[in-house]
């Protein structure tokens, strides 16, 4: 057919005809899913999956191409599906699911098995784990990919052969002291977080997460300061009274509140002069009433709240967490039981914690801030754009393509991919390195599935199986269920007639099996329950001595002094390697792909200029990247 | 994420945008600002060519904005344009007609606020007959262009302080060759531990010329572009200055294979294959212009391009065109410095190297 003669010229006949066969999975079907589905489709895949548990928004339509206005609140999943069928040119073989990755009984792992590769398209860490841990469990290659703002990865995975998305730590999300946040705030992020994460969940949420919440325990852990815990616990006492007048639907709820919160408050945690030794003081809130009276009769007010750009005066912010508390206490007394919870995009919700924020903001003299960007803080928004999703998107499609058509034993030829926008260049790319041998998923430990009747297969046959089948020795072995159940080792042998269903193992179920005597790397199996003789995994498993003696794997094992640290041109930090040898360095600079991060030391002790723009910069990819990115080269 | 916020800080002037943009817009506005949506909405673009490179060019534009574009394409539907240029209707009646009008509906729907209009007219007619057609715009956008189109397009633009972007698809390749005549952008940048001066060369066509102290650390780096004409590049003695030796031995045979490529004429049958012995003769030709070494020529890239030559390809298309349209949008919010000038797609090497020519 002449539609694919661009196609057949670019793989050759051959390989356009294996790619051809494959059936793969995407996972999500947002930003970098409508690129991606579009780039596999015209790559000529014939059968592709799709998994989405989300549905449309606004904000989503400036670059998920695929959706409309009409689409918003419709599922992601069914609507892009329906969307390509417009340029579906090779009847590619489209099928899609709405709902969660991570629900094993929506997708078991028999559904998982259908598929010769994954792309994940995700935006968060939870089910970039997950997929990750399926991925490992299956042996199957993974494309991972990121993007925030211009920046952008993406990194193939060949379990057990290369890195897993687990083997470099991940940015964890920045955390403030207890007692910044509830009597010494500095920053406008501070008071947002106090209003979102303190003052709405004491006042609105009746989760767990309320009484739980950390910032409501202050001990003397958080303060060594005892007037300013005793403070600190009166207003919380203070904080369930309100939460009785909200309860109550009392009408003076939001001037008891302004008082009690702004004012009061204030003026105790004043009388703790040691707070304010260094510190400027803050001033207990004073706005002009008789304003604040006419704001409220006037019903033109209201057009304040969606004012989003502009910053609001005091007296407007009073207004608005009038309105907002109005609103809130509606919602509770037309039905008690309908959670209140913080949600960017709930106005009211939103417009309790700008106006809060702002309030205590200006009382401790903080800047105030718009309620766009107050959303972008309390809503941990990530700015998106179509380009960027565009280019990742690509190199996605193509790594997978050389993953399926090229050679999956030689990681070396493989290559993750960075945007990272130079004078000299728009990308950096690296060759995979092997897993990280510190790795919890992917090297401390061995994945496979096991297929067997749980309803038959009793615990000592699964015993010998796994002894005769990987070589671990049966009084020296325990055996796990799930992340803590130990049903088997020397010294238990009570189970070892009992059928595995009945010691709670279901069809999906993780059992770990283990070496006491330290010889075999340890063996997770995930219990996949079918009729018929048990398989197990056909792996190999390595002695743990040589897991550790291995060829390095991140950089873990680098001795930090031969770490430098360099400002470029345009003043981002680099890690430049310094190798002590530099005719090594010349070879691996010459002989490999792509570009690779490699410096020398002259003899004077300068960092060699002229090798700067091969070198691989410090990212920081929220959510998606390894803390630092100090990538291992050959 | 830090260098967002106070981006959104000192932008005032939000008074142009409505609510509806602003929530619209919402993820893209947090990243560039409000000021430069408002200038995106003001600017008017040419495209020339909706091949495959110049579906998603377009698409990544209508997305971010623009006040208008123009396509002009005078093009009819063939049967492999169907490889990668994802808004042709599936039917098979459409091979053979006019290819804008059946596509431009499909474009507009991805965002009504861009007025979208087409010209089915000749390039080359309107480049000898109505070079007057060109200054109309903010910008021009050139895809698939020959390299006298190239040219004299550069020379027409030129004139009018019209920059001009060219760019195109072989397959696992592509390129990008910008004129933008001369350029200023002033970037926020950390404060570095060694200082950055006034007068600094960041290369011989990049230098930064004013710094200011912004907030939070931050510095305002103001950099000066000067462009070569287009057809400058061709024959520019540059390559050897810039890379060291190391460098030069390893530099990809896709840029002079792509140049070669523009002496070459595009088949009229899709499936022919170039032929090997003239692609590489041109390739050392444009070798010895521009003094690089011709070893960089290996047949294994020879054949490659013999193959890949003049085919669209989407993941490539997908890539080159959200690197243009960036760079486009970024030249629009005068926040970083562009491309300048010629950047090269080897898939093969995972390789985007950007000379300066």
């Amino acid at each position: 057919m002449g539609r694919e003669t661009y196609l057949k010229k670019i793989y050759g006949e051959e390989a356009y005809k294996n790619l051809k066969s494959k059936t793969i999975l995407m996972v999500g079907a947002g930003g970098i899913g409508c690129e991606l589905i579009k780039d596999l489709m015209l790559s000529g895949y014939s059968s592709i999956h799709i998994v989405d548990l989300d549905t449309i928004t606004l904000s989503n339509l400036n670059r998920q191409f695929l959706f409309r206005q009409k689409d918003i609140d419709q599922s992601k999943s069914k609507t892009i599906c329906e969307a390509v069928q417009s340029f579906n040119y090779f009847d590619c073989k489209l099928t899609s699911q709405h709902g969660n990755i991570m629900d094993t009984k929506q997708f078991p792992i028999s559904w998982w098995r259908q598929f010769d590769m994954i792309y994940n398209a995700l935006d968060n860490l939870e089910a970039r784990r997950f997929v990750n841990q399926m991925c490992l469990f299956l042996g199957k290659p993974l494309i991972e990919s990121g993007t925030t703002g211009y920046q952008g990865q993406v990194q193939p995975i060949f379990p057990y052969l290369s890195e897993c998305f687990e083997c470099q730590a991940k940015v964890t999300p920045k955390t403030f002291p207890v007692c910044t946040i509830r009597s010494t705030p500095s920053q406008p992020v501070h008071c947002i977080t106090w209003a979102k994460d303190f003052l709405f969940v004491q006042l609105f949420d009746d989760s767990t997460a309320a009484t739980g919440s950390e910032l409501s325990h202050v001990t003397n852990q958080d303060s060594q300061d005892n007037d300013e815990l005793e403070t600190l616990k009166k207003e919380l006492s203070e904080l369930q009274g309100l939460r009785n007048l909200f309860e109550s639907g009392n009408k003076e709820l939001a001037s008891i509140l302004v008082e009690d919160i702004f004012v009061k408050d204030i003026a105790r945690l004043l009388r703790i002069d040691a707070l304010w030794k260094l510190r400027a003081k803050p001033i207990p809130l004073e706005y002009n009433k008789e304003d604040l009276e006419k704001l409220l009769m006037d019903n033109k007010s209201l057009e304040i709240l969606s004012n989003d750009t502009q910053m609001w005066s005091v007296v407007e912010n009073v207004y608005v967490l009038y309105k907002s508390l109005q609103a809130l206490q509606d919602r509770y007394k037309v039905d008690p039981k309908i959670p209140i919870s913080f949600d960017k995009d709930d106005e009211d919700t939103l417009n309790f914690v700008v106006s809060s924020a702002n309030l205590r903001s200006h009382v401790f003299g903080i800047e105030i801030k718009s309620k766009f960007d107050i959303k972008q803080i309390a809503g941990n928004i990530i700015p998106a754009i179509a380009t960027t999703n565009s280019i990742i998107s690509g190199f996605s499609s193509l790594a997978g393509i050389r993953a399926q058509i090229g050679d999956k034993i030689d990681i070396s030829k493989h290559l993750t991919t960075y945007i990272s926008i130079k004078p000299n260049k728009y990308i950096t790319s690296a060759s995979l390195v092997p897993p990280n041998h510190k790795c919890a998923s992917c090297s401390l430990v061995r994945k496979g599935i096991a297929r067997c009747s749980i309803g038959t297969t009793k615990l000592s046959q699964l015993l010998q199986l796994v002894c005769k089948r990987y070589g671990y020795v049966e009084d020296a072995t325990s055996i796990i269920i799930g992340k803590s159940k130990l049903v088997y080792d020397m010294d238990f042998d009570d189970n070892l007639e009992t059928s595995l269903e009945d010691l709670g193992v279901f069809n999906g179920q993780v059992i770990l099996i283990q070496d006491d005597d330290d010889n075999l790397e340890n063996l997770e199996l995930l219990i996949e329950d079918k009729k018929g003789e048990a398989i197990l995994p056909n792996i190999q498993l390595r002695k743990k001595t040589t897991i550790i003696t291995a060829e390095p794997g991140g950089l873990n094992d680098i001795n930090d002094d031969h770490l430098k640290t360099v400002e470029s041109e345009n003043g981002d930090t680099m890690i430049v390697i310094d190798e002590d040898d530099e005719s090594e360095i010349e070879e691996m600079t010459i002989d490999t792909d792509g570009v690779h991060a490699i410096s020398s030391k002259n003899g004077d002790g300068k960092v060699d200029e002229s090798f700067l723009d091969d070198v691989i910069e410090i990212e920081d990819l929220d959510d998606y990247g390894p803390a630092t990115k100090k990538q291992r080269l050959h | 994420m830090v260098t967002v916020n106070d981006t959104l800080v000192k932008v005032t002037m939000t008074g142009g945008l409505t609510k509806e943009e602003i929530a619209l817009y919402d993820r893209q506005i947090r990243l560039w600002g409000m000021d430069t949506q408002l200038r995106l909405r003001s600017f008017k673009l040419l495209l020339i060519n909706v091949g495959g490179i110049g579906t998603e060019i377009v698409k990544n534009l209508v997305l971010g904005g623009l006040h208008s574009i123009e396509l002009l394409d005078d093009s009819k539907v063939k049967e492999e344009d169907y490889s990668s240029q994802f808004f042709l209707p599936k039917e098979e009646k459409a091979i053979g007609e006019v290819k804008l009008p059946l596509i431009v509906e499909s474009i507009k729907e991805l965002n009504l606020r861009v007025e979208l209009t087409i010209n089915i007219k000749s390039l080359d007619q309107l480049l000898a007959d109505s070079p007057e057609y060109f200054s109309e715009f903010n910008l021009v956008i050139g895809t698939e262009l020959t390299k006298q189109q190239m040219i004299k397009l550069n020379d027409i633009c030129r004139g009018n302080q019209v920059p001009v972007y060219f760019t195109g698809l072989h397959g696992l390749f592509g390129y990008i060759f910008t004129d933008l005549i001369q350029h200023e952008a002033t970037c926020e940048w950390d404060t570095g531990n060694q200082q950055r001066k006034p007068g600094t060369q960041l290369n011989h066509v990049k230098q930064i010329i004013k710094i200011e102290l912004g907030g939070n650390g931050k510095e305002l780096v103001t950099i000066k572009d000067n462009f070569n004409k287009i057809s400058d590049i061709f024959h520019s003695k540059q390559l050897p200055h810039q890379l060291n030796n190391r460098q030069l031995k390893r530099l990809s045979g896709a840029l002079p294979i792509i140049f070669a490529l523009l002496e070459i004429e595009r088949p009229e049958n899709p499936e022919s294959i170039l032929a090997h012995n003239d692609l590489k003769g041109k390739a050392l030709d444009i070798c010895k212009a521009l003094n690089i070494p011709s070893s960089i020529i290996t047949d294994e890239y020879v054949e490659l391009f013999t193959r890949n030559a003049f085919t669209e390809f989407s993941p490539v298309a997908a890539i080159i065109g959200g690197c243009l349209a960036q760079d486009v949008i970024q030249m629009i919010s005068k926040k970083e410095s562009p491309i300048n000038n010629v950047l090269i797609l080897d898939s093969i090497k995972s390789e985007m190297p950007i000379y300066a020519l």
